[in-house]
């Protein structure tokens, strides 16, 4: 099988699979308990804590671990707008995952005044449009750092000097699920990402809190997470998390670059099948592990299956909205309609990729594009 | 005192001599849905009571019921000693639950019916009397003989009978009373109607779905299994048939005028199912089509699609709009599963522009220029056979 759709998520690491199980079977305390072994598996998580903090921000502030991505970005919204007195201004860019664009729709219905920013044909922010939007009354800006669809990567620390410019006490949070570990850290209120998109287990996230920045808890209870998030510490996720991280940060330009590599040649292979067309930034240019490409003519459902039956994995788009019906609001937003909607799809990339893989996948697709060429709506 | 459920049915009534083979069949359907519960079903007197039912599992045998086709309605009731004062006592509980909802009512009557022609009142006398006792334990009540909110009724049998609830039961007639038939069954909402219409009216149901591997996903594969499966609750047990299609589908849209290629797909698809329900000694095909719904509904369609078979095609939903069939699906919980966004065999290879008006000589020109009969009996040779209850 060739796993080309990392960006819905990742296979675990067998050593972090084990990390996972030791915490389960013998490291299994309580890190919140008294006795001698809970407060050395209590430090352990602290240790997993600074080591992944370390990664996302240069800037003194705090991790909370979450159950994932989905719980970062809602945290991160709600709970640092429910922190603030009155209701202001609140931006997000079209092309959000649904855990943010669908925050921010519940925002609205709460009375604050949303705004979508604008994106350009690669997906990425414009940021004359941003700036345009962001006025003395804008509370909280939320922007993904990659986005999940295009492998468009936004110019945060241009957003962010937009954004202080205009509105000094707004915050800046940024969706880094599909960035963290692959792009150099960002400047920012808060960033939240996700274990199981880096070869860690499904079922923990995190939270990157700025220092002085508030957050009004979600889930109270227990008090874990110095109070911002209660509920039993995941201490097998957390581990294995770290550990994932530990073995990224160990071996980044390795796996960067090979990403980088194998989407390079896959491109290059399918650009020789006649009628695609490129949905995202220039290889060269956007995040080193997704591709998104239109076959003209062919629908990317039909594509999928097909392709699926051959052992290749592939998305049309993220596996959170593949459930949705109805068109592809990214694609969308990024002004790619029609035929050219229809037929998109996307590959991600992970270290466990080869070129090999690209080479036969792209066999596999122009075979299958020719032949569903064949029976088109003419 | 004893929770008993009491079984009225339908148009049974009026089958004459054959009305035991029809009590019978639904008997057996009642003792099928009710699997698990350890009922004991009763015949007596034009109704059926069901007794046996643990307190915990009550309310999930009267929703059961519910969906048995052949049933007017269901009365929870309580079944107790004839001494008038144990009687009483089980009215005024019942009342008093029934009271306890916010719609319950303020107006009420009570129904007598005697049997038990020794017992020592008559029916107007228990009228009377329980009328009487309701009201002095319940002040805030008031008669009213005409069109009462709450109808409390009393049978005297060979035991008392007491109950204040009817709950509309499925209708329709036994399912398996009325022979076989084939479902032609897609993933989209109008088929699974279709086959609960025909289920209604007592058919027992075997379904034949076509699907194109691997251009359409498990996933599409899953629902259909999942809509026979909620179908079934109705209908009972359904064999499925599993057809693959692809092969068919891309020869005629290589070889047959484009134009033409839905037409001719149903009616390989209809012959297709033509065999398989011969087969399983099915008398008709079912189909979920609705006059004019789309371009291969249209009067010429179907003609052109009724062509290709001998079998009588049911087509229940023919004179229905859409809106009244998704309310129909809304109602037997088909609707959720149906919309589910997933490519099934006939948007895969669809034509643009498709003829709405076919010519039936044209067509059958245009079917016969190809050669399908291998892969008709490749098809039905690799179809892969389920039972889905």
């Amino acid at each position: 099988m060739i796993y080309f759709d990392n960006s819905a998520t990742t296979p675990c690491l067998p050593e972090a699979g084990a990390e996972a199980l030791k915490y389960m079977t013998s490291g299994y305390f309580n890190p919140a308990a008294a006795y001698a072994p809970a407060v050395q598996t209590e430090r352990e998580v602290n240790a997993a804590r600074a080591a992944i903090l370390s990664e996302i921000s240069r800037e003194p502030g705090d991790l909370i671990f979450t159950s994932c991505g989905t719980e970062s970005n809602n945290t991160a919204i709600f709970g640092s707008l429910a922190a603030m007195r009155g209701k202001g201004r609140v931006i997000a860019s079209g092309v959000e995952h649904p855990s943010v664009y669908e925050a921010a729709i519940a925002l609205r219905e709460q009375g604050y005044d949303v705004v979508f920013a604008p994106v350009d044909e690669t997906g990425k922010v414009r940021l004359d449009g941003l700036a345009a939007l962001i006025n003395g009354e804008t509370r909280l800006v939320s922007i993904m750092h990659v986005n999940n669809e295009s492998g468009a990567v936004n110019d945060i620390s241009a957003i962010r000097g937009l954004i202080k410019k205009a509105s000094p006490d707004c915050l800046l949070h940024v969706d880094g699920v599909q960035a963290f570990m692959k792009m150099p850290p960002v400047p920012c209120d808060l960033y939240s990402v996700s274990g199981h998109k880096l070869h860690a287990p499904k079922g923990v996230g995190a939270l990157y809190v700025k220092k002085g920045v508030k957050i009004r808890p979600y889930l109270v209870g227990g008090g874990q997470e110095t109070g911002l998030r209660s509920g039993t510490t995941n201490v097998p996720g957390i581990m294995a998390f770290s550990f994932a991280v530990h073995d990224f940060a160990a071996h980044r330009d390795e796996y960067v670059s090979g990403m980088a590599e194998v989407k390079n040649r896959l491109y290059s292979n399918l650009s020789s099948i006649r009628d695609v067309k490129l949905n995202g930034p220039e290889p060269g240019s956007g995040a080193p592990h997704i591709l998104n490409v239109s076959f003209m003519g062919v629908r990317g459902e039909v594509l999928l299956n097909a392709l699926s039956e051959r052992g290749l994995m592939v998305s049309t788009g993220s596996a959170c909205a593949a459930h949705k019906r109805g068109r592809n609001r990214i694609l969308n937003a990024m002004g790619i309609l029609g035929e050219r909607q229809d037929g998109a799809i996307r590959f991600s990339f992970s270290h466990f990729n080869t070129v090999a893989e690209a080479d036969a996948a792209a066999g596999l697709i122009e075979e299958q594009v020719n032949l569903l060429r064949r029976f088109r709506r003419r | 005192m004893e929770k008993v459920l009491l079984v009225r049915y339908t148009e049974i009534h009026l089958k004459g001599l054959n009305r035991p083979y029809f009590e019978r069949a639904l008997i057996d359907n009642m003792k099928r849905s009710l699997r698990g519960l350890s009922p004991v079903i009763e015949r007596e007197q034009g109704r059926i009571y069901v007794r046996g039912i643990s307190e915990e599992n009550f309310s999930e045998a009267l929703d059961r019921l519910t969906r048995v086709f052949g049933i007017h309605s269901i009365s929870p009731a309580v079944s107790v000693d004839k001494d008038w004062e144990t009687v009483v006592g089980a009215a005024l509980g019942l009342m008093e639950k029934r009271l306890e909802a916010a719609d319950a009512g303020t107006s009420f009557k009570v129904f007598a019916r005697r049997s038990d022609k020794h017992y020592f009142m008559n029916s107007d006398q228990i009228n009377k009397e329980l009328g009487g006792r309701v009201l002095n334990r319940f002040p805030s009540l008031h008669v009213d003989v005409h069109k009462p909110e709450i109808k409390l009724s009393v049978e005297i049998r060979e035991s008392a009978y007491v109950y204040c609830e009817e709950i509309p039961g499925a209708n329709g007639m036994p399912t398996g009373t009325a022979g076989k038939a084939s479902l032609l069954i897609s993933g989209g909402i109008d088929s699974p109607v279709a086959g609960y219409m025909m289920a209604k009216r007592g058919l027992t149901l075997s379904a034949v779905h076509f699907y194109s591997y691997p251009y359409t996903s498990e996933r599409a594969r899953d629902k259909v299994v999942e809509l026979t499966k909620l179908v079934s609750r109705y209908a009972g047990e359904i064999k499925l048939f599993l057809v693959p299609f692809t092969d068919i589908q891309m020869t005629i849209y290589e070889k047959c005028p484009e134009k033409e290629t839905t037409v001719i797909m149903r009616r390989l698809m209809m012959r297709i199912a033509e065999r398989i329900a011969k087969s399983e000694g099915a008398l008709a095909l079912i189909t979920g089509e609705s006059l004019g719904q789309v371009a291969s509904q249209t009067l010429e369609a179907l003609c052109v699609t009724n062509d290709a078979v001998s079998m009588p095609v049911f087509r229940p939903l023919i004179g229905f709009d859409k809106d009244e069939i998704m309310d129909i699906a809304r109602r037997i919980g088909t609707y959720e599963t149906s919309i589910l966004p997933y490519e099934d065999c006939c948007t895969v290879f669809v034509p643009k522009h498709p003829v709405t008006k076919p010519k039936l000589d044209e067509l059958r020109a245009s079917e016969a220029s190809v050669d399908f009969s291998g892969m008709i009996e490749k098809a039905i040779e690799n179809t892969e056979i389920m039972t889905v209850k």
